[in-house]
């Protein structure tokens, strides 16, 4: 494992210009640091997620970021407005979705985004056009009359999306967008959020790993309120790669033979009873082993009774992250 | 402009959340017939006896009055900001371009405009009767008018106690016992007075913050100057507090 926390990536695309640039940002709640001295940028059309397990702190840094919460120290800025100087500057070039997507559930879909819209300050002559081109494009156009309260979280969700683009912000900032959401639903909305990039820049935080891969050009992973480690979803992904872990039961089988299987680098064996062992060998690389050790277990003619393969968790990779490194 | 016309938008959104509500009907029907009840007993009263006091003031200094006192502001304000706090709204509302001192007005106001509608019928009540009965001489037309003028200035001070406890809150509940409590501790202070030994001066000072006394003086149709501006400025300190609970937690989390 390379240890990646002094890995952190300032570099960006000269050509695009800054429009988050946080410096030193620290939040303490009760003496505890909720966020720790973290810095970072994201350029124009950029789109940058934060990757981290529950309680790293993503969710207070968007917080602060959008304005809700003020930094303990440190340095926000926002489209070149401090959020603690500016704050009203920097709100009007944000779109922030909260986590679980707080909505009015008395009111219909049309008239909350007409509200939203109008407290954002959209003009009165273009406030119309606006909303209904926001309704289409996050498809909640169908439904404007209903009562969001009566509507499924997929609906909210995309209502939250749309409230959250409804004054064309040129900052978007999105806590967990998808969660909670069934696979399609997933699906639409980062065709939504990707469909953003190049315009508005995102920050999206998530626990998915496979999320990221899926729609950011740059990832932001984040642990106990402090950054561990920043790179390109590609790259990051093969450095995390910790591989995953096989687990068989077989009569006849033999160390010696498994060891042979590509990517295997460590094997553990309990006897079971009747004969029966059970191995569990950890692999590398991305490939799905199970395939070879079958036609190994064939060939050599042992009996196989159990074969099954579970990637690494996420918990995994970050316990490998934050764990001391060995020389 | 802008500020106006964002204003407005949070206002409308906030009478909205009023008028939406079935709450709010639950509310206008409890105080019309509280209202409705106190008219009729300080009618009875009347009937066929002389009295030394108005209609307006038997009504007003009804215990049937007092009951609308004692439920209606925790019900009035105990949503504001505990309801959009639970919900999580605020931080929608609150990361949206806007001032929390905008926040706060519009939903004071909005608070304090519906307060009024529940008293017109209440009031109605007096203008009813005179057309009935035809008659001038149950109240005289000042000691309505300073009536209304002093339920709206115990509005405007007891919704921004409510307000207060409700931005302290993100439980509607704790905000309503809150709220209520503030609100009732200072109504009785008149009658606290009373109880407790105290000197001729202190209880002096207690009058002078006593809602039961103003209401005697204000339903003889005496508009005097001490009371309006104790409201007024005790209204404008505790929005002020209420401005900086919310600011304050933004700095928490």
């Amino acid at each position: 494992m390379v240890p990646l926390s002094q890995a952190r990536a300032h570099a960006l695309p000269s050509q695009r210009s800054r429009m988050i640039h946080v410096q030193g940002l620290t939040k303490t709640y009760r003496g505890r640091a909720v966020v720790d001295g973290i810095s970072f940028e994201a350029g124009r059309g950029e789109i940058v997620g934060f990757l981290g397990p529950n309680g790293a702190g993503k969710s207070t840094t968007m917080r602060i970021l959008s304005g809700f919460l003020l930094p303990t120290a440190g340095k926000v800025e926002i489209a070149g407005h401090d959020v603690v100087e500016q704050s009203l500057a920097a709100r009007r070039h944000v779109g922030y979705m909260p986590e679980d997507v707080p909505l009015y559930p008395e009111m219909r879909v049309e008239e909350y985004l007409r509200y939203r819209a109008g407290i954002k300050g959209v003009a009165r002559d273009r406030l119309t056009a606006q909303v209904e081109a926001t309704m289409e494009r996050c498809g909640v156009a169908q439904v404007r009359r209903k009562l969001i309260g009566t509507l499924s979280k997929g609906y909210r969700q995309r209502i939250g999306l749309a409230d959250a683009l409804v004054h064309d912000p040129s900052i978007l900032i999105l806590d967990e967008p998808t969660n909670g959401l069934d696979p399609n639903q997933i699906r639409s909305v980062r065709e939504i959020i990707r469909s953003l990039a190049g315009q508005h820049t995102v920050l999206l935080s998530t626990h998915i790993l496979a999320e990221v891969e899926a729609v950011c050009e740059r990832v932001i992973i984040l642990d106990g309120g402090q950054i561990r480690a920043t790179g390109d979803p590609a790259t990051l992904a093969r450095r995390l790669e910790r591989g995953s872990r096989v687990t068989l039961e077989a009569r006849g089988a033999t160390e010696a033979v498994l060891r042979k299987i590509q990517g295997v680098t460590k094997i553990t064996s309990d006897a079971l009873a009747d004969d029966w062992t059970r191995f569990h060998l950890d692999v590398q690389g991305t490939e799905d082993p199970r395939e070879t050790i079958f036609r190994t277990a064939s060939r050599e003619q042992w009996t196989l009774r159990h074969l099954s393969m579970e990637p690494a968790t996420l918990e995994e990779i970050f316990a490998g992250l934050t764990a001391p490194q060995p020389q | 402009m802008e500020m106006a016309r964002r204003f407005l938008i949070l206002l409308q959104r906030e009478l909205a959340a009023f008028f939406l509500s079935p709450m709010a009907y639950f509310v206008l029907a409890m105080v019309m017939g509280l209202n409705g009840v106190a008219f009729r007993f300080a009618t009875a009263l009347m009937d066929g006896r002389i009295q030394p006091h108005s209609l307006v003031s038997l009504t007003f200094n009804s215990f049937w009055f007092r009951m609308i006192f004692f439920f209606l502001f925790p019900l009035l304000t105990m949503r504001l900001f505990a309801e959009e706090r639970k919900m999580g709204t605020f931080e929608t509302l609150m990361t949206a371009p806007v001032r929390v001192s905008e926040v706060v007005l519009s939903k004071y106001l909005a608070c304090l405009i519906f307060y009024c509608a529940l008293w017109v019928p209440g009031l109605g009540n007096f203008l009813l009767f005179r057309m009935v009965t035809g008659s001038s001489t149950a109240f005289p037309d000042g000691a309505l008018l300073a009536s209304a003028l002093l339920l709206l200035l115990l509005g405007a001070f007891n919704i921004a106690l409510g307000t207060l406890a409700s931005a302290l809150s993100r439980n509607q509940i704790v905000a309503a016992v809150a709220g209520g409590t503030l609100v009732l501790m200072h109504f009785f202070l008149g009658f606290l007075a009373g109880f407790a030994k105290v000197s001729a001066s202190v209880l002096e000072r207690v009058t002078y913050f006593s809602s039961l006394d103003h209401i005697n003086l204000f339903a003889q149709g005496l508009i005097d100057s001490r009371p309006v501006i104790y409201y007024l400025s005790a209204t404008a300190f505790l929005l002020i507090l209420t401005h900086q609970a919310i600011e304050h937690r933004r700095g928490g989390i």
